[in-house]
Parts: C-alpha cells; structure tokens; sequence
C-alpha cells in the first residue's frame, strides 16, 4: 500500500503536477494518514466530506495532505457506506484532524468512531439531534424545534479554580465568541473558545447557485479577508476551466492582496500596542492603516477590495495611470513605518511586555498546523506564496520572515516584517507589470469538475475547494480558512499566562470569527 | 464662621476642580495622538448627563451595591477637608491627620469592592482583587512619605505641615523631598488608576482594574463614583502641590484678592502636575500585572529612603 502511494508520490512529482487525488478504502484509512502524517511529515491542511450520493450512492471523505517543500496537495479520498454512517477516527494520531472530524460529525452526521472528543462543534446545544445541514436532501425551508440542552464545557477542579466566562458578547467592536477560562487566581489553567455564533451556513448557500454569484460570496466570507478569499474561489474555478489568466492580470491580484496584508497587518499592530495602553503608537499604526485604506480607495473604490476579481482576471485595469500616485503613496507609508517601529523597538517597557507573553510551542503548532504569521513566529517555515506559488508571486523576489520564540513579540516582528515585504512587492510589481488586457473570461466550467484554490491571505493559508455541478453551478463549495487552524493554537498560547494578558495574546493572534465559523 | 468659609471653599474649589484635571490629561494625550480630543470640560458634560439619569440596579444585589457610591463620594469628600487647597482660608482646627487621610479613603475603597464583588458579575470581582492587591502595596509608602514630611513639620495635620513647609524655601533642592515628590507622583499614578498600573481607556474588561468595579453602575451611582474618583485623585495632587511647591508664603497682600490669588496659584499647580501625568502616561505603557508589586516596591523605597535622609540630612532650612 505505502509503496504504491511512494511510486504514486514520485511520479506526481515528475509530471509537477500539484493536486493528487487518490482514492483508499475506509478500513485503510488511519494507516495510511498515519504514515503520511508522522512518516512523511505532510501535515493534514484540510479534510471535508462531500455529499455524493447523486453521484455514487456514498459520501466521500476527503483527507488533504501537503508536500510543503515541491508545492503538491495529497488528496486521499475515501468513500463511505450510507447505510453505517461512520468513519474511523484519525484524531488520535494527528491532533490537527479532531476539528474537521467533529465539523463534518455535526453537518453530516459521519460519526468519528475513536474521537477523543465527542461533543459538538458548529452546531450548538440548541440544535436539535438528527439534522445534519450539509447533506443534500436536507430542507434549508423547515424550521427546526429549539433543543435546550447544556454547552458541556471541559471542567478543571480543585482548591480555588474558579471560570470565568467571557462573551459572546464583547465590549469592543468585535465579532461574537464566548470564552471560558478556568483559572486559579490570575493564571490560566485552560481556555475553551466557544464558537460559531456567526455561523451562516455559508458553505450550503453556495450549493446549486451559479459561480458567478459564489464569487461575492466568498467576497463576504470575512470581512477583511476579502480579497484573498475571492482570489482563491478564483483559483479553483480557472483551473477547472482550464483558463489561464492575463500576465497583467497576475500583478494586479499581486498589488491587492499585498495592500489587504498590509491594511490587516497595520491594524493587528494598532491592537498589540492599544492593548498595552502605548496611545502614541497605536494611533500612528492606525493613522498608517488609514493611509493604506485610502490608497486602495483611490484605486477601486472601495477600501474593503470587493468586486476587483473576476472569474479569468480583474474587472477593470485598476492601476493604469496611477502608477506615480501609487508609488509616492506607498514611499510615504514606508517612511512613517520605519519611524515608528524604531521608536516603539526603543521602548523597552513595551518590549517587557510583549517578550515571553503567550508562547506557542513550535511543536503544538506544527501538530495543529498553525499557519499564517502565527506559525511562523513559531518557527514554521511556511508561506503559500513560497511554497504554491500563485499569480506573480514566482516573479517576484521576496523573504518569509521566521522568528522561533512564539510570544506576542515574534508575531508582532513577523507582521511589521510582513508589511515592509507587502510595501516592497507592491513597488515591484508596480515596477515590472507587463502591459495587455486583464481578463480572459471564464464562460462555462465542466460538471463535477473539482480544484482547489491556494492563497496566503493575511492570517495565512487559505484553502477552497470548488466542485461544479450542472448548468455552471456549485455542487460543493468548501472554504478552510486560516482562522480555523489557529484558533486551538490560541488556546495552547495562552495556558500558564494571567487573564489581563489574554486581550494582548488574543490580539497578536487576530484571529476572524467570521472565517471560522462561515 | 471660619469654619464656614472654609468648608465652602474648599468643597466647592475641590468639585469644581476636580473634573478639570481629567479633562487636562485627556487632552494632552489626545494631542500626542495627533487628535484633537474631547473639549476640555468633557467630564461635566457626561456628569450633568449622568446625573439627569436613574440609575438601574441588578435585583441580585444587595444594599451594598446601594449605598456604595453615597459612600465612596462622601468619603471623597471628606477626605478632601482634611487637605487645604490654600493656607490663606483655613479653620480652627481640622479634626484629622494624614492617618484620618488614609483611612477615610481606605473605607470608600473597601465599600467599592465589597459593591463590586456584590453583583457576582464576571469582572466585578477581578477588579475588587486587583484593587486589594494595588492598594495593599502602595497604602504603605502613602503612610512612611508623608510620615517624613511629618516628621520634618513636627506634625502629622495636613494645615500644620503645609504651613511648616511654607518656610523651606524651595523644597525640590532637598534631597528628602526630592524622594517624597517622586513617591507621591507614583501613588498618585498607582492610586488614580493611571497608565502604568490601569487604563482609564480601555474598553478590555479582563485587564481594567478600576473601571471593572464600575461597571454594574449606572446614571446617577455612576456619576457619584465617577466624581468621587476624580476628586479623590485632586487630593492627591492636592497633598502633593500643596507640601512640594507651598505657593502661600509668596502673596503679599491680604484679604479677598489675597485669597482669590492663592486658589489661582493654586489651581496653575494642579494644571501643571495634571500635565506632568499625562506625560508620565504617554511616555510609559500598562505594566504586566505581575510587575505592579515591583513599581509599589519603588515607591515604598523612594519614600523610606527620605525617611531615612531625614535623620542623615535634617529636613528644614535647606
């Protein structure tokens, strides 16, 4: 079996080709993720269920393993009987697997035999038992009775551990979660996030409309993901239908999803230093975020990036005739920047407070597959940009900042990193775009045609996988955001902290609410 | 009729005063800030606001949460008679002394934190810990800086200490009270909730400290607790201004205008000592909570070692 998979491995990475799919027998299953997982060392990066009983009389399990060195997907799918509805559990082995299999349990009522952790996910305790959203013979138009049942949460006892619990909602403008801490004085014991308020069913509103529309939705996904979402719905849909996109069209995408890097990476620095009450600092940060808000403003109208994709390209040549405007705008962020890190890496008061908060091990992270700006403050040595090049990233030279302690500090360094590498690619690309049209539309796509689309976006990597249906439809849409890895890392961060350092952690993680929970 | 005067004065100089200082640090943060800011008399806005208001009171708590702001404001109060803002309007005889000072104050907090944890809110009863824990570390470096003084006037009274310290010239060029200044500004930091111990802006409940203890209360009981802090932190400054830069022993004239002169003067010390925390605010950022004991530590140290000082150096006559 595992020879079959090495030959299977060796020819993919001969042909380069960067999505292999194969198809493995459910008792085979654990042994052979096992073996890719702590064998090979491919981290499992995403797994999702697919109902396919229109196609097949089964549902499809999908286990989504990467190569992170030759940029290949390893896709092991298996097929399960409709009639068991169980699958094996993996958990045990690979911790990074005990989220998804308790998603899919919940929305498709697949049950993980051997999970560890049994209790629900998406759905909450008002859910009633017995509906299971994703399957496709479920009735979006039935209104479902209310279950009161209790949230279990994980109990700690002992002399003078007490819980607090905090949320859903909070006092600043944010999104909803509630947390539980158990603590004993000031320190944190353990931290469970209770999530998915905002869950919308995002993924089943997608099935059955046209991939034109799907296109604003993955827009809306996350607020401040905009653009890195849609690029990677993008993604998966050309490549089903085999477009190749126009060069300028590349560097364009370039621009945008650096200057949505550097618009989120401003504002978790604004957060960092308004949390330690450093007003001056926090403000500068904010006011830069703001200048980089208007430039996206100058150049599509709109701050947030919604409708600059297109499926094939770009709607419009955004950046024809203010490349001068761009590039001074860009000098005068860059200049303001460096004033301020160097004043704010000069006060060591602030640095005291920032050095040794919330550690995250490199080892928990890479067992949970904490990505983005987290996991490389972590020492994982990993960027989508780097390692699935996309768009123009291959053509341009750049650096992926890696610090290995994992405190607030590291992740604060990554990020002002971060925003000077966005700043430099942003000149580049302005620099070195080819001239030419920007779309090359995308009319019709193939049914059940399948692809994945790949992108780093500001919190990390992002995975979307597009499956077609009929008529230019969707049949399955599913969206992996970077949220979703990090959030349990920010749980492992924060145990042995004080509770009034949580806020500081938390915003060093900047994790969506909205992109977990969909 | 002495005592009249006095008490008039001093509570209506006290509360009129008292919202401005907040105003003043707020402002110059804002201006480090490149912001324009809130106006300078911000907090009366949201005071006469707040006082129009009823108040609403959760049904789990008890008449503790009732009484409180009634006594955390009278003891504001009271403990601003016991510190004259001017030697010029003084009474008889002030039946209280620096000990009187601490304890009225240490009741009002007590009743703050007994309120806090009586609504079993989430942060309530963080906040009441916290506090316990501040208070415990500075409330004694408040006692040993001002016992120095004391020991210098020969008196633990405010009035007598603030007259004494009328005859010493300028203080700030003795190295006693070189240790008792920087003392006190670090209580004043630690005891107002300032930067390096609290936020006052923060909209974080798990890292407030004052603010969580606050948070139940509404209108009216807000209002109460809002401007018994802010005068309870004008005493402060008050204590400070008043033994560290004496401005009495200058006036020449007397009467009225003598008077009206001495709460002018006064009042330009209470602006520039607000200006100098907000700078200590914008130049400093919130302590990890852990290190609070440390910055009590050096107030404590500051204060003994100005003690100690005392008896190398003698105190008066520099």
């Amino acid at each position: 079996m595992c020879q079959e998979l090495k030959r299977k491995l060796t020819e993919a990475f001969a042909e380069n080709i960067n999505e292999l799919y194969l198809e493995v027998n459910p008792e085979k299953i654990g042994e052979i993720c096992t073996y890719l997982n702590t064998v090979l060392g491919y981290p499992l990066v995403s797994m999702f269920a697919n109902d396919e009983r229109s196609l097949c009389q089964q549902y499809a399990v999908y286990y989504v393993f990467a190569e992170r060195e030759k940029g290949l997907l390893l896709i092991i799918k298996t097929k399960l009987a409709q009639e068991k509805m169980v699958m094996q559990s993996i958990s045990a082995k690979i911790p990074a697997a005990a989220r998804y299999e308790r998603e899919i349990k919940d929305l498709f009522g697949l049950t993980p035999v051997g999970h560890p952790d049994a209790r629900r996910l998406v759905l909450h305790s008002n859910w009633p038992a017995g509906e299971f959203p994703l399957r496709k013979d479920y009735d979006l138009q039935r209104k479902l009775d209310f279950a009161r049942e209790e949230i279990a949460f994980q109990k700690v006892t002992g002399e003078g551990v007490y819980e607090i619990p905090v949320g859903p909602v909070h006092a600043g403008i944010i999104e909803p979660g509630h947390f539980r801490f158990s603590v004993a004085g000031e320190p944190i014991i353990n931290l469970e996030a209770q999530l998915y308020f905002v869950h919308k069913g995002i993924e089943k509103m997608c099935e059955g409309e046209s991939i034109e529309r799907c296109l604003y939705v993955s827009e809306r996904i996350s607020g401040d993901e905009t653009l890195a979402n849609s690029l990677a719905y993008c993604q998966a849909i050309e490549k089903i239908a085999k477009v190749e996109i126009p060069a300028r069209a590349k560097y364009i995408r370039v621009i945008f999803a650096e200057l949505e890097r550097l618009t989120s990476h401003l504002g978790d620095l604004t957060g960092i230093c308004q949390d330690v009450a450093y007003g001056f600092a926090s403000f500068q940060f904010n006011m830069l975020r703001g200048w980089a808000y208007q430039l996206a403003d100058e150049l599509c109208g709109m701050r947030f990036l919604r409708s600059v994709n297109k499926l094939g390209g770009v709607r419009k040549d955004f950046v024809a005739g203010k490349e001068v405007t761009v590039l001074e705008q860009l000098q005068k962020i860059k200049a303001e920047l460096e004033d301020t890190v160097k004043i704010i890496k000069s006060n060591s008061m602030f640095i005291d407070r920032v050095e040794n908060t919330g550690i995250l091990q490199t080892d928990i992270a890479a067992a949970l597959n904490a990505v983005g700006p987290v996991g490389r403050a972590s020492g994982v040595r990993y960027d989508v940009r780097k390692a699935f090049p996309y768009e123009a990233y291959q053509l341009l030279e750049f650096n992926v900042p890696v610090h290995n302690n994992g405190d607030v500090n590291c992740r604060m360094n990554v990020k002002i990193e971060e925003c000077f590498i966005s700043l430099e690619l942003m000149i580049k690309a302005i620099a070195t775009m080819p001239n030419g049209k920007v779309l090359e539309p995308v009319h019709s796509v193939d049914p059940y045609q399948f692809a994945f689309g790949l992108t780093e976006s500001p919190r990390g990597e992002n995975i979307h996988w597009v499956m077609t249906g009929e008529n230019n439809t969707i049949f399955r849409y599913k969206i992996r955001t970077p949220s979703f890895c990090n959030w349990p890392t920010l749980c492992h961060a924060v145990k042995g902290n004080i509770v009034p350092d949580f806020p500081l952690i938390n915003k060093s993680f900047n994790l969506s609410y909205a992109g977990n929970d969909l | 009729m002495r005592n009249i005067v006095y008490i008039v004065v001093q509570i209506l100089v006290i509360m009129l005063v008292s919202p401005l200082v907040n105003g003043i640090i707020r402002k110059v943060k804002a201006f480090s800030q490149k912001r324009k800011g809130a106006p300078l008399l911000q907090m009366y806005f949201d005071l006469f606001k707040l006082f129009k208001k009823n108040s609403v009171v959760s049904d789990v708590s008890s008449w503790a949460f009732k009484v409180t702001p009634y006594i955390f404001f009278s003891t504001a109060l009271a403990a601003a008679l016991l510190v004259p803002v001017s030697t010029i309007v003084t009474p008889q005889e002030i039946p209280g002394d620096i000990i009187m000072l601490v304890s009225v104050l240490a009741l009002g907090r007590f009743f703050m934190m007994i309120a806090a944890l009586d609504t079993a809110s989430t942060f309530g009863g963080m906040g009441s810990s916290r506090e316990a824990m501040i208070s415990s570390l500075i409330e004694p470096s408040i006692l040993v800086s001002l016992f120095t003084v004391g020991l210098i006037c020969q008196s633990t009274s405010m009035q007598q200490m603030m007259e004494a310290m009328k005859g010493t010239g300028i203080p700030l060029f003795h190295p006693v009270y070189i240790m008792v200044f920087l003392a006190l500004f670090t209580i004043i930091l630690a005891e107002t909730s300032r930067i390096p111990v609290d936020d006052p802006a923060t909209h974080l409940e798990l890292t407030m400290v004052h603010e969580a203890m606050l948070l139940e209360y509404s209108g009216r009981h807000l209002a109460l607790m809002e401007l018994g802090a802010a005068i309870k932190q004008l005493v402060f400054i008050t204590v400070l201004v008043n033994l560290i830069f004496p401005h009495d022993q200058l006036i020449a004239i007397t009467g009225i205008s003598a008077v009206v002169l001495s709460l002018f003067l006064y009042l330009m010390k209470v602006i520039f000592i607000s200006i100098a925390i907000a700078f200590a605010e914008v130049f400093t950022v919130k302590f990890r909570f852990f290190s609070i004991p440390n910055l009590a530590a050096l107030s404590f140290i500051l204060s003994f070692l100005g003690f100690l000082q005392y008896f190398v150096l003698g105190g008066s006559n520099v």
